[in-house]
């Protein structure tokens, strides 16, 4: 069992910070923690329903209304054509990967590295992974067109005994995304089932069998805690190399082609990062959703949260900066006729103010303003450059997909890319992320309160001297 | 268990709950005959007991293994099935053979852990089992067999150590 020691905070004025302000220094009861979270599941005022409802509309119509409209026209009704054969469809792919980064980071990674000031959102952050990757998988099958042969990728020998190309980057889309959906979904489950025991033990009717089917029969013996702990323990490393594999895998899409400013090493590292800069952004936003809107939240969720999170946006937006500066710089330097053509295109061209506004949403407006402890602390500034840093990441896959498709080797065929039904599609399916999120905060337990009460057992205050210092035992 | 009484002792905390274990064992009752029932994940050494054999790494590497045996018949099984030479690449290309590889064997895995879980604690089980609801609200419980008679020598000693209550509980659903 190791100990960490840290001096709590203080300005320069000498103020000392009540302990208390900090989730892990401010314990309840068990028992009252349940309670609250139980209480926010239950709790849902007028407000909930008429959100819920008019997104279930919007759901219908822009989602499946669009997709089956689509399906039935064909998808001529798309924007895509001669030369950007991919779209919105792709640009979105790529998007809800990238949020869905978000959750195997802070559940995963933080978990690796202890950051204790994980324990209260790891769950939420889960949620959006999960829900993340269903967009994403939407939005590809819509860019596939025909979705009934969908089944066509999956690795099995057709009636002349073919087998899937293993050589196509598509297919190991198929597998990695695959493997990502699954071992994600896995990893919310098995840390969700004490808390569904919880929320067993504390529900009636149609919710206790509801809780007491997916509880599975826990109870928290040691045998049970014991497999669970190894299991979270290995998923916990194993996800990370799995979710540096998606993106990574998603940029060959792109980088394995031979094109101007698709056709560049960076790529790789390029997109993990930029997949970990929209996700750690959205997350903030949900958590300050969350915060705002469900009951109890604050309890759970407080400022130091928001400012461990604010200082990881800015730390990813320079390694984002850095990766950009790294691919643009090589582009630039080669000076490569049609590639040129393209940076010129990209900052010149007709949607040269989306360029300019991926670089203002991305690195200016953190680099500005994330610094400021007070900025990072405050929701609403959080959530606006959280917003905009999406934005940012929406532009920037807009720029590599479409964009960059319009210039290619044949002048000829350059055209503008206007998209179709794609729009209504893509608010659907942010429509969709955002029902499903709605949802699942009414049926399970948000916040995971073992993991919680585990880290205020662990956390500690001892004077060292004259000062109060925080220590935190490693209790596995 | 002949001539014995299932006790369930609940305890408000970790601490008095090791000591009660300590004092279980001082009346007799073997490691094999208490089980632990808490809403953390307490280790053994917080509360003095046996290592607790878990099957789910073996099941892990197993599953590593498997997914590899896949991944490798996939990648380099299926182009010597049916030969077809694409993008003026060898047969078998090592860096996309190593794409297939590496997410299969994540994949396997991934679900072998997850079904080792389900695999090592009998999940799911709807069976009735001893257990108080209190238990998730962080109380720590002990289960024991203790000789028939004895019960109030049990509750006794128990109750001077800080157990809450010190109960015969019999299986019911949960």
């Amino acid at each position: 069992m190791t100990i960490q020691a840290q001096p709590i905070s203080h300005t320069h004025e000498g103020h000392h910070p009540n302990p208390r302000e900090y989730l892990m220094l401010d314990p309840k009861p068990r028992g009252e923690m349940n309670a609250m979270v139980m209480d926010a599941m239950h709790a849902t005022s007028w407000r909930f329903w008429v959100v819920a409802a008019f997104l279930g509309l919007v759901v219908l119509v822009c989602l499946f209304g669009a997709w089956g409209y689509m399906i039935m026209e064909g998808l001529g009704v798309a924007g895509v054509n001669r030369p950007s054969y991919w779209g919105i469809f792709l640009v979105n792919t790529v998007f809800w990967i990238g949020i869905s980064h978000a959750g195997t980071f802070v559940s995963a990674l933080l978990r690796v590295f202890k950051a204790e000031f994980r324990r209260p959102f790891t769950r939420a952050a889960e949620l959006m992974t999960t829900f993340g990757l269903v967009q994403a998988g939407m939005s590809i099958f819509m860019h596939m067109g025909r979705v009934w042969l969908s089944y066509w990728m999956f690795p099995f020998p057709n009636q002349r005994q073919l087998w899937t190309n293993f050589h196509s980057p598509l297919m190991w889309d198929f597998l990695a995304i695959n493997t990502y959906l699954l071992a994600s979904t896995m990893y919310l489950f098995l840390p969700l089932i004490p808390d569904l025991a919880m929320a067993r033990d504390r529900s009636t009717g149609w919710r206790k069998i509801f809780y007491r089917i997916l509880a599975l029969g826990f109870r928290g013996t040691e045998g049970e805690w014991t497999h669970l702990r190894h299991a979270l323990g290995i998923f916990a490393f194993a996800i990370l190399p799995v979710m540096f594999s998606v993106h990574t895998i998603v940029s060959w899409d792109f980088a394995v082609a031979m094109r101007p400013g698709w056709n560049s090493t960076i790529f790789g590292p390029y997109f993990v990062v930029g997949a970990l800069h929209s996700g750690i952004a959205a997350v903030a936003m949900v958590l300050i959703v969350v915060r705002a809107t469900m009951k109890n939240m604050k309890y759970f969720i407080r400022p130091e949260h928001f400012n461990a999170l604010g200082k990881l946006m800015l730390i990813v937006s320079m390694a984002w900066a850095y990766f950009f500066f790294n691919d643009y710089m090589v582009q630039w330097y080669g000076g490569d006729k049609w590639t040129d053509a393209l940076l010129h295109f990209h900052e010149a061209g007709p949607l040269g103010w989306m360029w300019f506004g991926m670089l203002i949403c991305n690195v200016a407006i953190p680099w500005l303003t994330l610094w400021n402890k007070k900025v990072r602390t405050t929701p609403g500034l959080l959530f606006t450059i959280g917003l905009l840093i999406n934005l940012g990441m929406w532009f920037e896959r807009y720029i590599i997909v479409p964009i960059s498709l319009t210039i290619n080797r044949m002048p000829f065929t350059w055209r503008e890319y206007v998209p179709g039904v794609e729009i209504p599609l893509g608010i659907g399916t942010l429509a969709f992320f955002i029902l499903l999120y709605m949802i699942a905060s009414k049926l399970i337990p948000l916040v995971p309160v073992w993991e919680v009460q585990e880290g205020q057992l662990a956390h500690s205050l001892r004077k060292f001297g004259k000062e109060t210092v925080v220590t935190v035992s490693d209790l596995e | 268990m002949a001539d014995t009484t299932t006790l369930l002792a609940v305890f408000p905390d970790l601490d008095p709950a090791a000591h009660a274990l300590d004092e279980l064992r001082t009346l007799g009752v073997h490691d094999d005959q208490m089980n632990v029932i808490a809403g953390i994940p307490v280790t053994e050494a917080m509360l003095g007991r046996p290592r607790q054999w878990s099957n789910v790494p073996r099941l892990a590497l197993g599953g590593a293994l498997a997914g590899f045996a896949v991944g490798l018949f996939l990648a380099v099984g299926t182009p010597l099935m049916y030969p077809i030479y694409v993008g003026g690449q060898p047969l078998i290309p090592v860096p996309p053979s190593i794409v297939v590889i590496f997410e299969m064997t994540m994949l396997v895995m991934l679900i072998a852990t997850f079904v080792g879980v389900f695999l090592d604690s009998a999940y799911p089980s709807y069976k009735p089992k001893e257990y108080v609801p209190e238990i998730s609200d962080g109380k720590v419980g002990i289960l024991f067999y203790c000789p028939a008679g004895d019960e109030e020598k049990f509750t006794q000693a128990l109750t001077k150590l800080g157990a809450e209550s010190v109960q015969p509980v019999e299986a019911q659903p949960l």
